[in-house]
């Protein structure tokens, strides 16, 4: 009872300083590209070569199969979505850490940092979309009903995110050996995760291994609602939805427990 | 039972423990663990503090560096959570403890204004009528579209302090920063301490210079490495902090 009325109170608090979080999102994307020539553009220019580079690699030499599809097509509906879990998942591990003067010195809800992050990260991989859009007209490749289901992935990939993100954050104020660590475990997880090789060719007794994998029954939904045009696997989905709610919530509550503790530790 | 309604803020039995972590990082915290070797020790920053201030009243906080005054504004503004304790508050409170809280350097002046004004916690609405005033009070008219990290030292203070001081608070924190600007803008900030007091804002006043303390408050607070040594009024009060440091 009591923890239900501290959770209203912390909800209404960050209802009350929603225009912070606005604003301090405008920072986040305003600041990064001041001083650069080409400014955004850069949001879109950076995985693009990424894609063509890997394209070469992965396709030309490697020769991996694609299920159909060019294989850029196949590795973009994978990579796009990927290159946000994990530039999200750095930024805001530094977030709390960077912005020390404020935690020390003013109060307002913690947790606003890191979604400021997070919703500047979306605002660049919308733009980054673009370079998909462009090949699957390119490519002929056309729209189905099935795209309905992209919000839903979507969102399931946010909370996934969103928890890790508040988890690595509070962690990372206490010991900075987080940020050092995460860069090297997500590119193991890239590995891991069906983005450079379609799910397809994982041997059988391996593929266990997906299961407990949230990121890569998301990619995989992706991938089915955009290449295959299919249903996505329900059953994975549900799994998967109800792996990000409960990473999202221990994530939030762990955030807000040592709310109080982070200006005596930054 | 004295009237709740006119307490700005009430402090009971209020005491901070920070503890201190001797190993930084992992690479020291696991042998530590292993090894059975104290990780942390405790440091006392307050010991039962107990006051109640009225609406209204300026009170001082005197005493030596390390002896809790910033620690004690820390509790009062949110940042931080007693450990034992309660702090109650009434009313809205502007932390001048830091000043341009948030100011992005890449950013504009008008920009950071708005971004710093949220942090402080206006609306928006109330941001665009307060915008005028908050310029006019910096006189930086011409600056407000340059990227802060152009404007001087004293412009960047000139533009913190003109947002921090934007609206009439409820209670103020002041952390030695009355020095800011050039000696005229330092009267005006001087005179917009004096036009608050008049308005009926509670003010807490942390100032290594006593001359400050007496000029402004009726009412001092002597802390001593963490404990309350003296609470009353402001003469007896810097006499006693007089005696301490001797």
């Amino acid at each position: 009872m009591n923890g239900i009325k501290r959770n209203l109170k912390s909800l209404c608090l960050f209802w009350r300083y929603r225009e912070l979080l606005i604003n301090l999102t405008h920072r986040e994307i305003a600041q990064r590209y001041k001083q650069s020539i080409l400014g955004y553009a850069w949001v879109i220019l950076n995985p693009l070569f990424q894609l063509l580079v890997m394209n070469f690699v992965f396709s030309t030499i490697l020769k991996i199969p694609s299920l159909n599809v060019p294989f850029i097509i196949f590795l973009s509906v994978g990579l796009l979505p990927w290159n946000l879990f994990t530039q999200t998942l750095t930024s805001s591990t530094t977030m709390l850490v960077a912005n020390n003067t404020l935690i020390t010195k003013i109060y307002f809800p913690r947790e606003i940092l890191v979604y400021a992050t997070m919703i500047a990260k979306i605002v660049d991989f919308l733009f980054s979309c673009l370079i998909l859009v462009i090949f699957l007209i390119i490519f002929k490749i056309p729209p189905t009903i099935m795209l309905l289901w992209l919000p839903f992935i979507f969102v399931i990939q946010f909370f996934f995110t969103a928890g890790l993100a508040l988890i690595l954050a509070s962690f990372n104020l206490f010991y900075r050996d987080i940020q050092y660590m995460l860069s090297f475990l997500l590119i193991l997880w890239m590995y891991m995760t069906p983005i450079l090789y379609p799910v397809e060719i994982i041997p059988y007794r391996f593929k266990f291994v997906l299961s407990l994998n949230p990121m890569a029954v998301i990619v995989n939904a992706y991938r089915q609602v955009i290449i295959g045009g299919s249903m996505p696997n329900i059953i994975n989905l549900s799994i998967g939805f109800l792996t990000s709610l409960i990473v999202f919530l221990v994530g939030y509550s762990l955030f807000k427990k040592l709310e109080g503790e982070f200006a005596d530790y930054v | 039972m004295s009237d709740t309604t006119s307490i700005a803020i009430q402090c009971n039995n209020v005491s901070k423990t920070y503890n201190l972590h001797k190993q930084k990082t992992f690479k020291e915290f696991i042998p530590a663990l292993f090894s059975g070797k104290q990780t942390r020790h405790k440091f006392h920053a307050l010991d039962v503090i107990q006051f109640s201030v009225k609406k209204g009243e300026s009170i001082g906080i005197v005493g030596k560096n390390g002896s809790g005054k910033s620690t004690l504004l820390k509790l009062i503004a949110g940042v931080t959570q007693p450990t034992k304790g309660t702090i109650k508050i009434n009313g809205r409170i502007a932390p001048l403890i830091e000043l341009g809280a948030g100011f992005h350097p890449d950013l504009t002046g008008k920009e950071n204004v708005f971004l710093n004004g949220s942090i402080l916690g206006f609306k928006k609405k109330e941001m665009d009528t307060l915008y005028k005033h908050i310029v006019d009070f910096a006189e930086l008219w011409e600056f407000m579209d340059q990227p802060i990290k152009f404007y001087s030292s004293g412009m960047y203070m000139r533009l913190a302090f003109s947002v921090a001081v934007a609206e009439t608070p409820d209670i103020l924190l002041l952390d030695e920063i009355l020095a800011v600007g050039d000696v005229q803008f330092q009267k005006k900030c001087f005179l917009k301490i004096k036009e608050f007091q008049r308005k009926g804002t509670t003010i807490l006043l942390v100032t290594h210079n006593t001359i400050q303390t007496e000029h402004y408050c009726q009412k001092a607070l002597v802390l001593h490495s963490g404990k309350q040594i003296f609470f009353g009024p402001v003469k007896q009060a810097i006499e006693t902090y007089a005696q301490s440091t001797e």
